[in-house]
């Protein structure tokens, strides 16, 4: 790769048709920045600069929104729906199948965000409002009876623990003068 | 004798006329390649190996539960009863009787 | 040293090199022959697992405990690290059982890929991926611990994302490597906070020096990263969508790779957890929870492998609850069983869903078991294992399990939770073996069904064998550190029996319901719960990257960028100086001797203050 820009530059300068700084630079864009034609141009107004903008994001008129003009820079840019790649047609002949997508479509202003491994949108089989209720009711029951299980474990015990040593009079930190009271474990 | 002879005949006889379908004419080779030659609303080449294999593999499975089951079932019924505190003697306990005084 | 001890270590350093030897072949430049992966990587695998035997038999006849051979690999002034192997009981017995396992997993992968033109592509990456594992379980310190870790997280990556041209196999993977970077959140905790406080990464020194410490913060990381890697709830859906990837890949990651490295790095820091209630109980629910709702979602899934991948999760919940219980050395076990009729669970569907003609669906097959008679077998006797048939595999581990579990001191909901979970796997293996092999076929009449092949009957044979005699095997080998509860009520004894037949006789009466069409969907409300994983999927993959995406583009994108150009960069630059401007040029009036005279007046001044 720098190999193929060395001797493009070197035939550059042997050429010596651009003289200066400029000729010994490669030609190509910089990186950084978009150029004008990228950009989106002015918010339309009138009918005429709506349908200019319209036929630019081949777009049909009755199709094209701009987004807010809010001061944020969309410009002309079009609103289009909210909808995920994932959520059209799996089985239309796609330009490019894998993402869905035709030549020269319009891209959404999140267009990134709805690509197919990102957020989707196709409906779901119960609405949204049911699966948070029921999700979160599902966890919340959880939490609920496992404090309720941590409450009352599963294993009772018959009787307290016995212990030797009076009780472990002493490890519990008993005085050694004082003597325990006796325990009667049974009566007959 | 002769009639239980007769009788597997005529047995083998119609497994093989059974065997031999209404058209069996396409040889095909079952195994070997990883990929079959394509096949429609045929009955898949099913080699006795196959079968035996998997018989002698659901039968040890089978045996191997059932000796088990015969010779420690204790694995899964218990190994040791659980005491019956209301069956203990007084004696066992170590209790005097209620006479004694 | 010890002739023992040398034979061990260097069998084991054999094993590792005879592992390596085709991952290092492959980096040079000639091309690999087409058979390479049957000739090479799979027999490297058969190899070192023949030579694995040798050291499992000197552990099991010289009842050695523990083998630690370490190099000093970098010193620091506060941290030593040392390339440390530890083979004790949990590697020794497990490295076996793994190499058996890929091993016949890698021999079913010659059929299944066969017309893969990328198979030794294939083969490398599962290579590389059990090599990781083996690093993982064989490490003695958190150090190389975490290179096997990350390992079989990339090699996962990699794996699930094998057919990469669809768009949802890419998702799955992505999927799974992050929800996989949520668990290493844990593990980097884990690790930083042992590494400050105790000084050490070695595993011995780690649990003598921690004794007097409070661990609950590093014991909660590490329970997280257990969570992210053995898909406990939470962060379990990664889990389900990685049946994207190839099946061989599914049945590797499932059964002795992957999944189980969170469940063993927890059984590997036992010692740290056996005193610290509020992890203990932590793990406990985790597991109960985990192993409920994933058996519930996997009642009503319909992919063969979904099922499968569930009844992993749901395995994978059973063991976070023994350690839990604090019996991390049952948990082991489980793991070792699990192994084996998971792996054969896995070969078994990929086997049906390439005779099917790739359908995974379970409704369209039915009537396998006179059409591939051994895969149904296998099929069978894995699903009985699975379920906790006594004297299978599965059952030596699972019935001590909830016989320990019945007989201690416990959380009663979670006790519930795992008997209820117990009852659902055999539900859903019983489904499995209704609707693939019973019944009458419903597929298409042109499906390639053969079986007949020694690369598919071979694994599936020794796999077989594995799952009806290895629980017995393993079972007998082992000496519990902590006895067993021997006495016990019948009642608790059978529970774990009763409720697996239980869910036998009520799968067999469901199933037989569905062939006769009663109702459509009866109870829609749980129906949709568990075949949608309990919205999980649907609410978090939704919310999650949309509120973030959104934010991103709002706040990075566009009001950063607008705060630098408009509020404080050029435009508010040209904004301030305006006013500025016009306030100097309206008192610029051109009075030029004013001026002139100011300026020689404040020159005097200066002059004469200086002066004096």
């Amino acid at each position: 790769m720098a190999g193929v820009g060395f001797q493009r530059w070197v035939r550059t300068l042997s050429k010596g048709k651009i003289s200066g700084i400029s000729g010994l630079l490669p030609a190509c864009r910089p990186a950084s920045g978009v150029s004008k034609d990228m950009l989106p141009g002015a918010y339309p107004k009138t009918p005429e600069e709506i349908a200019a903008a319209a036929k630019k994001y081949n777009i049909r008129v009755e199709d094209y929104k701009p987004l807010a003009d809010n001061g944020e820079g969309y410009g002309d840019y079009p609103q289009l729906p909210d909808k995920s790649q994932q959520d059209r047609d799996p089985t239309y002949q796609w330009d490019h199948p894998d993402l869905r997508r035709n030549w020269g479509e319009p891209m959404h202003w999140d267009f990134d965000m709805y690509i197919r491994n990102r957020v989707d949108t196709s409906p779901t089989v119960v609405p949204w409002s049911t699966m948070c209720k029921q999700l979160f009711g599902f966890l919340g029951f959880m939490m609920f009876m496992f404090y309720l299980g941590d409450k009352f474990p599963a294993y009772q015990p018959v009787g307290p623990k016995q212990f030797p040593f009076n009780n472990l009079h002493l490890e519990r930190g008993g005085s050694p003068d004082v003597d325990p009271e006796e325990v009667k474990n049974y009566e007959i | 004798m002769s009639s239980l002879g007769r009788a597997v005949g005529l047995l083998r006889a119609g497994t093989n006329a059974l065997r031999r379908g209404p058209q069996k004419t396409v040889t095909r080779k079952a195994g070997g390649g990883p990929h079959i030659e394509p096949q429609y609303r045929q009955y898949p080449q099913v080699t006795k190996n196959q079968k035996i294999q998997a018989e002698i593999l659901s039968s040890t499975m089978w045996f191997w539960i059932l000796w088990h089951f015969w010779h420690s079932s204790d694995d899964v019924l218990g190994h040791f009863a659980w005491p019956d505190a209301s069956q203990w003697t007084d004696e066992e306990l170590g209790i005097p009787a209620d006479d004694e005084e | 040293m010890h002739p023992t001890t040398l034979m061990y270590t260097s069998s084991l350093l054999l094993m590792f090199a005879i592992l390596l030897y085709p991952l290092l072949v492959t980096f040079t430049s000639l091309p690999l022959n087409n058979d390479w992966a049957s000739s090479h990587a799979k027999t490297a695998v058969k190899t070192a697992f023949l030579i694995s035997l040798a050291p499992l038999s000197l552990f099991l006849s010289s009842g050695m405990e523990t083998v630690t051979s370490s190099w000093t690999w970098m010193v620091t002034t506060t941290l030593d690290i040392t390339l440390s192997f530890k083979f004790d009981y949990y590697s020794i017995i497990f490295i076996p059982i793994a190499l058996y396992v890929t091993w016949s997993i890698l021999e079913f992968a010659t059929w299944y890929m066969h017309a893969d033109p990328l198979i030794n592509r294939f083969f490398k990456y599962l290579l590389t991926f059990l090599v990781a594992m083996l690093i993982l379980v064989s490490a003695n310190n958190l150090f190389q611990l975490f290179i096997g870790w990350e390992g079989v997280g990339i090699m996962s990556f990699l794996l699930i994302g094998w057919w990469h041209g669809r768009a949802d196999a890419n998702t799955a993977a992505l999927q799974a490597v992050l929800y996989n970077r949520v668990g290493d959140i844990g593990l980097i905790l884990g690790m930083a906070w042992l590494a400050t406080n105790v000084n050490s990464w070695d595993i011995q020194q780690m649990f003598i020096l921690s004794k007097n410490l409070d661990l609950t913060l590093p014991l909660l990381g590490l329970i997280l990263a257990a969570t992210g890697k053995s898909a406990q709830f939470g962060l379990h859906p990664w889990l389900p969508a990685a049946m994207e990837g190839p099946t061989p890949v599914s049945a590797l990651l499932h059964s002795s790779t992957m999944v189980v490295a969170g469940i063993f790095l927890l059984i590997r820091l036992s010692p740290l957890m056996e005193n610290n209630q509020t992890a203990l109980s932590l793990c406990l629910c985790l597991g109960a929870l985990t192993t409920m709702f994933t058996a519930t979602c996997a009642l009503t899934q319909n992919d063969i492998k979904k099922i499968v991948a569930f009844s992993t999760s749901s395995q994978l919940g059973l063991m976070m609850v023994t350690i839990g219980l604090n019996q991390p050395q049952l948990a082991f076990l489980h793991i070792c069983t699990h192994a084996f009729f998971k792996a054969m669970l896995f070969l078994c569907s990929g086997s049906v869903i390439h005779s099917l003609n790739d359908e995974q669906d379970i409704r369209k097959m039915g009537g396998l078991h006179h059409l591939a008679p051994f895969t149904s077998s296998c099929l069978t006797v894995g699903s009985l294992a699975l379920t906790g048939t006594p004297f299978l595999a599965g059952f030596f581990s699972k019935d001590a399990i909830i016989e320990a579990l019945n007989t201690s001191q416990v959380n009663a909901w979670a006790l519930t939770l795992t008997l209820i979970a117990t009852s659902f796997t055999a539900i859903y293996s019983l489904r499995v073996i209704f609707f693939v092999t019973m019944g009458t076929p419903r597929f298409l009449p042109s499906s390639p069904i053969n079986e007949n092949n020694s690369a598919v009957i071979n694994p599936l044979k020794r796999l077989a064998w594995g799952s009806i005699f290895g629980g017995l095997l393993i079972m007998l080998n082992t000496n519990l550190f902590k006895t067993p509860v021997l006495t016990m009520p019948t009642e608790l004894k059978l529970a774990a029996l009763a409720v697996s037949i239980l869910g036998l006789l009520i799968a067999l009466e469901l199933a037989t319901l569905t062939t006769k069409q009663l109702k459509v969907t009866p109870l829609q409300v749980s129906h949709h719960f568990s075949n949608s994983l309990g919205f999980i999927p649907a609410i978090i993959h939704r919310q999650a990257p949309q509120l973030s995406l959104i934010l991103g583009q709002k706040i990075a994108s566009q009001m950063v960028d607008q705060t630098w150009l408009e509020k404080t960069g050029p435009k508010a630059i040209a904004n301030a100086t305006t006013p500025l401007a016009a306030a100097t040029s309206n008192i610029q009036q051109g009075l030029i001797k004013t001026y002139l005279t100011l300026f020689l007046i404040t020159l005097i001044l200066v002059t004469l203050i200086s002066v004096a």
